[in-house]
């Protein structure tokens, strides 16, 4: 016990004081006086609160308090009770596979959070398929896809996995002579191709055929030709000096894609020579936008253009048709010439013929580009052997027919043949993910599973191979087309031990160190094998003309084209609202497909496009006629197309298995007869009624603006900067300045951490919209639908724009003597105007992070700010939706959430779907409605990127923060990085004369900076 | 005794005494409203309902029931917000600009005068709240003492001067409107025979009992409000200017605006003084206090801010040429020939051409052409805001975004609710208020009513 003791009044020092006495014996000195209160009932009774009162406040206290006390619904996240191995909450896990989906191919690096796949990012450790396009990026969505085929049926009933196994094992045992037929898509894959020959053998009546619904056939078949193996040979755009392609959009998925890389690299300005690109095509495809030179021609004059090339080259006299560009072909051969080993000459025609003829003038150019002994087998589809299926179905010869993979009866033109068919085998099973036209014929149903939760491998390119793993679990009750395969030939094993087997035994022996885990890390094993040149056979070059003109021998009158836009690809995904929402780079139209006119032949036949009051385009609809088909679409007036033609896109007009919202467009697979997809002799026909397009783009020039600024590549290697891209000057009091020099502002310190900067290359640029996907995919960008877009609400954070030229300049009407208010009137009025056949430009438009930032100042509440690393940011839950500072942004990047776009019924997209919303970025915030938001230059990558680098105690590097575009991009045309930092990738496009800032005249000191396009023009 | 010269016109016409004067201003208040009255006061209040509706549509759904874009982010909201202010602006120049430089004639007409100003600044508060993404969120809109953090408003931003100016001005027109009727009420609350009336104007009258005290003090607060309210006149325009005049859009950032967006505001603010003493003077018979002189005087004023506001049109474009940038010249030629010609043509037709007319005695004096004009007048002034807000954003600098506006019944249905709102309050407010400042306009019946003038000139 402490003797301390404690003062507590001046009575203490007194001992005889009364009060220290008193307080000895009681609590208190006075009494306290509880009977004046209690004691005298008659007043206690007379007070105005009596007991019964208290209780009654005491009772209501409480009550009122306990309901204050309850809130709006609490949403619990409830944390892992045991903690699953490798999975931090909070923190990212990357998986190294691939994306393989019948139709795209490529090796991807999978983000996965808590377990779940969000974003799908390019493997760049693969040499080749290491890059992304729209649909791969999109693709992690489909995965979430609500309409997914959830478990095994029969007839439409669910039935479980081990009655299908027992009835399909009875029904091929008892095939006897007829045929089993495995129909898949291009099955590329080393193990299951080991399984399927393995069920040949116990099956003997099996037949494997290979069915790709766009169709590489004729390449195929000309390589096969050539050299008695059905693959592709391997282009590499990259080392070609000129290009020359006859209808072959490479660019977009010309002979399985992926070819964007390696044309960037030919075509960076920088080098010695700049690579030349002469594109002769009908409709206007990606490829075509970026080419140099441009002639729109019809189908079937680019095969009579071919083979005169062919002969010019070649020194030969092939029989052919006149063609409107012969007076060219000339030159485009000397060009071929000079350029020799670096020469490429390519063409899109699904023709064996034609095929062949390209490749015969590479061969005789000895081109470096077109490498054939490195076969490339991502393409597989034999379209002979489907016609040949669809016979021998209705001849009754098939007995069972399992297709996995494919959706023949929606995308073959004479699916009608392929249904009547199918009633005459006795067995079909369609195995797939997604319930779709094919499932709703076949009496087996077999859910499949996606890239993202399978097993696979894949050889892409002779020589290197690609793992796929499983980067979820499956999510319902699914089983892999493999496993099916190893079930039904009787065997035990799951595909994942075979597989594993297998490449222990056949293939990581074939390089020496290599391990399984080691592979499955880094998704690809390369084996760096030389390429191996093959035996060229012998063809009769004048038989291979004449079947060529064949082709098109009874081409007359208005020519068809059909094609694949870089959203829908060949409608597999249709389902997917991310590339429903996507505007084609060309047409800038989204949630449809349409018939693409000349300006000059639609004004002939009276048809027009024209925008409603609200701004959105309506255009004519037509009867088309083709090859026997008719249906009525809507005609698009499109800049470039060849005269007298007419260009469709396939993939649309899906009617099973996709929501109500996404059965968008027509399907043109009918017109797609015998794989070929040009048709002759079309006939239309303005039928009552008008479309209702959504396109996010109303106009289409630039209006002779400084937004894309251009110059040729001889006057960029030849000339000073100042003739090319000027320095912006001011008038001042000082005499003429730099804009860059004057400021209104003080400026913002940004020598303090890192200060980012994101730099496009619109050389580079392709147009391709992977990073219009990743940027969605990323941000969690509300999907808004076809009536919204139409009333330009889309929600794109970043956009591509597309401006073509015009016939009329400032120039031209300066040498017209267009002056005064009317003739401005008239110059502005046909600078409105696309040229019949334009140069395109694709600009890609985000958020600009000025440092002086317009919107910053306009804000009332102060809810947009400056980061200090030179990111404007917003502060979505502060935002309370003036819209002024989307007004007052000159670059219109600015998006308002109109509506509430998440669990909303009415935009029952995936943000309105339990399963769909799994694909969310749990790293950023979904926006409620009211609110404005806008690219936040991938705030949650930088801000994670410092972090990392800061714990490890390092620099921060260009590796940590690329953003959702940045890493997307398939041909390098956006770099990121810290200014700050002297080795970022950065610093050489900030130092880089071709640098120019949009719009910089305004002041507002941008952290996005562009780079001059270049185009190789014959000067 | 003051003496007026009497070439000068009379300004209350007819015989009248004192008592005249009280009994016709309480009339409307004591007597039953009329059929008239009734169908205005149903269909002022349908259309409100209506308004309320399509304001329930927004606030429910979003403003995506508006027919905006990613383009253009204001349409009818601003331009309405912009047109109620201007229209609100003649109220306060007329009863406090003009007793500051003693314009005897605005006592018969600044009553109501301030109360439309009253009512059309309510109309133009619904909108800076209605074209929130997150009304509910307004009040952030304040510099408010809050534990959200540090969160303060941008004092850069003009839309929070808009937050004060409005505020401001609202504030002290009421107090200077309600000090004015004091006088008044306390006169009606006198005659008053039914005790609730009685009651409640005695209320609203604060014990004013006509001390000379009272007077003076009445006095002097008018002249310091008067003197209060005289700059607002010209800060609020000034500062609503502002939202367009400090951004960087083609169209919008001009230094012009400022003394523009204040010639406009009198312009159509006068117009709609016209609109509504027109029909006020005949409802309520009033012709005798508010004379074809008075709706003289105002045209004259609408004619004089009207070829300001024409003059401007001018410089505006003329700048644009001037300064050589391209934007700046392909937004007005746009705006002249683009797809909304037809908005700026109306705007150049009623705003710069149909005021000149009023150079002719005749037409300035006709009661039935000034009450058409008016009406002309802001529907001209709805334009010019909807030219200046839509044809600049509609396409400004990157051609890939320019697109178009087209409203929706939302839109409308807002607008007309305003207009329903407002003749819902003025409605009321004729049938409750004395409409004519009669204690002030007693004050002046010796020496510019018109039977006095006659005794003088006979003297």
């Amino acid at each position: 016990m402490s003797q301390k003791k404690y003062w507590k009044g001046i009575e203490d020092l007194n001992e005889e004081s009364q009060i220290m006495q008193d307080l000895r014996n009681k609590e208190f000195v006075e009494e306290i006086p509880t009977d004046d209160f209690l004691g005298d009932k008659e007043s206690l009774e007379s007070g105005s609160t009596t007991r019964r009162d208290f209780l009654k406040y005491i009772g209501f206290s409480t009550a009122a308090a306990s309901l204050a006390a309850c809130e709006g619904p609490v949403v619990k996240s409830i944390p892992y009770v045991v903690k699953p191995d490798n999975v931090t909450p909070g923190s990212a896990d990357y998986y190294a596979t691939s994306i393989s989906d019948g139709h795209d191919f490529a090796s991807v690096l999978v983000r996965a959070r808590e377990g779940r796949p969000i974003r799908i990012e390019p493997n760049t450790m693969a040499d080749y398929y290491s890059t992304t396009n729209a649909r791969i990026q999109a693709n992690v969505l489909s995965l979430y896809d609500s309409n997914r085929l959830k478990a095994p049926q029969k007839e439409g009933e669910e039935i479980s996995w081990s009655s299908v196994d027992a009835d399909i094992a009875t029904a091929l045992a008892t095939a006897g002579d007829k045929e089993i037929v495995l129909l898949t898509s291009s099955m590329f894959s080393p193990s299951t191709k080991e399984i399927i020959s393995k069920f040949s053998e116990k099956y003997p009546t099996t037949k494997h055929i290979s069915y790709d619904a766009v169709s590489s056939s004729g390449a195929l078949d000309a390589y096969e030709t050539l050299y008695g193996k059905r693959a592709l040979p391997l282009y590499n755009f990259a080392e070609a000096r000129t290009i020359v392609s006859f209808g072959a959009d490479f660019i977009g998925d010309w002979l399985g894609g992926g070819y964007e890389k390696g044309y960037s690299i030919g075509r960076n300005p920088k080098q010695k020579e700049m690579s030349r690109h002469i594109q002769v095509e009908t409709n206007m495809s990606l490829a075509g936008a970026n080419a140099d030179d441009r002639y729109s021609v019809k189908p079937s004059e680019q095969a009579s253009a071919l083979i005169k090339l062919y002969n010019i080259i070649l020194g030969e006299n092939l029989a052919t048709n006149k063609t409107p560009i012969d007076s060219k072909l000339a030159a485009i051969a000397k060009e071929l010439k000079n350029a020799g080993s670096k020469a490429l000459v390519v063409t899109g025609s699904n023709d064996k013929n034609l095929q062949i003829l390209a490749m015969k003038i590479n061969l005789a150019l000895q081109s470096r580009a077109m490498c054939v002994g490195k076969p490339v087998f991502v393409k597989e589809g034999n379209d002979n052997a489907v016609q040949q299926l669809v016979q021998d179905m209705n001849s009754g010869k098939v007995s069972a027919l399992i297709c996995y993979n494919v959706n023949p009866v929606y995308s073959l033109a004479n699916s009608v043949e392929f249904v009547k068919g199918m009633k005459k085998v006795e067995t079909t099973v369609s195995v797939t993910q997604f319930v779709d036209e094919t499932t709703k014929e076949s009496t087996y149903n077999l859910p499949s599973q996606h890239s993202l939760e399978s097993w696979g491998d894949a050889m892409a390119v002779e020589g290197e191979y690609s793992l796929m793993q499983p980067t979820i679990r499956p999510l319902y009750d699914t089983r892999q087309f493999q496993d099916n395969l190893l079930k039904w030939m009787g065997s035990d094993e799951d595909f994942y031990s075979f597989i594993k087997n297998n490449w222990k035994n056949n293939i990581l022996s074939k390089k020496t160190g290599s391990t399984w885990n080691q592979t499955l890390h880094d998704g690809v094993l390369k084996l760096s094998l030389d390429p191996d040149m093959p035996t060229l056979n012998e063809v009769d070059m004048a038989a291979v003309a004449k079947a060529a003109q064949k082709y098109f021998k009874n081409a007359k009158g208005i020519e068809l084209e059909l094609y694949v836009k870089a959203g829908m690809g060949n409608g597999e995904l249709a389902n997917n609202p991310w590339l429903q929402e996507l505007p084609d780079p060309i047409t800038r139209t989204s949630w449809d497909n349409y018939l693409t006119i000349s300006a000059a032949h639609a004004k002939e036949l009276g048809l027009t496009n024209w925008n409603v009051s609200n701004g959105a385009l309506n255009g004519d609809i037509v009867k088309l006629s083709a090859a026997g088909v008719s249906m009525t679409v809507p005609v698009f007036i499109q800049p470039g197309q060849a005269y007298g033609t007419l260009g469709l896109a396939l993939g649309y007009g899906r009617s099973e298995g996709v929501k109500d919202a996404m059965k968008t467009g027509v399907n043109a697979y009918p017109f797609y007869k015998s794989f070929n997809k040009y048709a002759s002799s079309v006939s239309i026909e303005k039928v009552e009624g008008e479309h209702e397009f959504a396109c996010v783009q109303l106009h289409h020039t630039m209006m002779d603006r400084d937004v894309v600024q251009e110059t040729t590549f001889d006057i960029y290697k030849n000339k000073s900067r100042d003739e090319w891209n000027p320095i912006n000057m001011l008038a001042t009091h000082d005499g003429n300045q730099p804009v860059s020099k004057i400021d209104l502002w003080d400026q913002h310190d940004s020598d303090i951490g890192p200060h980012f900067n994101l730099s496009i290359d619109l050389n580079a640029c392709t147009g391709c919209a992977a990073c219009v996907v990743a940027c969605h995919a990323e941000n969690n960008v509300a999907v808004v639908g076809k009536e919204e877009v139409r009333k330009s609400r889309d929600m794109h954070w970043l956009r591509i724009d597309r401006y073509y030229s015009s016939d009329m300049t400032k120039e031209k009407a300066k040498a017209e003597g267009l002056s005064g208010v009317t003739g401005s009137v008239d110059m502005y009025h046909q600078m409105e105007v696309a040229s019949a056949n334009p140069e395109v430009v694709f600009q890609p438009v985000m958020c600009q992070h000025c440092n002086h930032a317009p919107c910053e100042t306009v804000c009332p509440v102060a809810a947009t700010s400056h980061g200090a690393q030179g990111q404007n940011q917003m502060a979505y839950n502060r935002c309370v939706g003036t819209r002024y500072c989307a007004n007052n942004c000159p670059y219109k990047v600015r998006r308002f959430n109109w509506f509430q776009y998440n669990g909303n019924e009415k935009f029952d997209y995936h943000m309105n779907d339990e399963v769909g919303r799994m694909v969310l970025n749990p790293d950023v915030v979904i926006r409620d409605r009211g609110v404005m938001e806008k690219c936040s230059m991938c705030i949650q990558i930088t801000q994670a990127g410092i972090l990392s680098a800061k714990k490890d105690g390092r620099r921060l590097e260009d590796i940590d923060i690329q953003t959702a575009c940045s890493s997307a991009c398939p041909s390098e045309a956006m770099a990121f990085g810290d200014i700050n930092n002297e080795e970022s990738l950065i610093q050489e496009p900030l130092h880089d004369d071709r640098k120019y800032y949009l719009l910089e005249t305004v002041g507002t000191k941008p952290n996005v900076m562009y780079q001059t396009k270049i185009r190789n023009k014959n000067s | 005794m003051h003496y007026e010269s009497e070439i000068r016109e009379p300004l209350v016409l007819g015989n009248k005494s004192y008592s005249d004067v009280t009994r016709d201003v309480a009339a409307p208040v004591e007597g039953k409203a009329n059929k008239m009255w009734w169908f205005a006061f149903t269909l002022a209040t349908i259309a409100f309902l209506w308004g309320i509706g399509a304001m329930a549509i927004t606030i429910g759904e979003g403003i995506g029931s508006w027919g905006l874009n990613k383009t253009v982010g204001w349409a009818w909201d601003i331009t309405n917000f912009v047109w109620w202010v201007g229209i609100g602006h003649a109220g306060t120049l007329i009863s406090a600009v003009l007793l500051l430089f003693r314009q005897k004639w605005r006592m018969s007409i600044n009553r109501s005068a301030e109360a439309m100003t009253i009512f059309a600044v309510v109309q133009a508060a619904l909108f800076p709240l209605l074209h929130m993404g997150r009304p509910w969120l307004a009040y952030w809109v304040f510099p408010f003492p809050n534990n959200f953090g540090s969160l303060w408003v941008n004092f850069n931003s003009p839309l929070l001067w808009d937050v004060f100016a409005i505020s401001t001005y609202f504030s002290v027109s009421t107090v200077f409107w309600y000090v004015g009727l004091i006088p008044d009420f306390a006169m009606i609350r006198d005659r008053a025979v039914k005790p609730f009336q009685k009651h409640i104007y005695k209320i609203m009258s604060f014990g004013w009992s006509g001390k000379a005290k009272h007077w003076q003090r009445f006095e002097e607060v008018s002249l310091v409000l008067a003197g209060l309210a005289t700059p607002l006149v010209l800060s609020v325009h000034t500062i609503v200017s502002m939202d367009f005049a400090t951004s960087v859009i083609p169209g919008w950032h001009t230094t012009i605006f400022p003394p523009y967006f204040v010639a406009g505001a009198i312009f159509s603010g006068f117009a709609m003084v016209q609109t509504l003493l027109i029909i006020m003077r005949k409802v309520v018979n009033l012709e005798s206090y508010i004379t074809i002189q008075h709706i003289e005087m105002m045209n004259i004023v609408i004619m004089l801010t009207g070829s300001i506001v024409g003059v401007a049109y001018i410089t505006e474009l003329f700048m644009a040429w001037y300064s050589g940038v391209e934007y700046e010249q392909y937004a007005f030629l746009n705006r002249a020939t683009g797809p909304y010609w037809w908005a700026y043509l109306s705007m150049m037709t009623f705003n710069v051409v149909s005021p000149q007319l009023m150079w002719f005695k005749k037409l300035r004096t006709s009661i039935m052409f000034t009450f058409v004009l008016s009406i002309i007048v802001n529907v001209g002034m709805w334009f010019e805001r909807f030219v200046i807000i839509v044809t600049s954003l509609h396409r400004d600098y990157l051609p890939s975004s320019w697109s178009m506006f087209s409203p929706t019944y939302v839109d409308i249905g807002i607008f007309v609710g305003t207009i329903g709102f407002f003749f819902v309050l003025f409605l009321l407010y004729a049938r409750t208020f004395p409409v004519i400042a009669q204690a002030e306009l007693k004050t002046i019946l010796k020496s510019s009513g018109e039977s006095q003038k006659k005794l003088h000139k006979h003297e």
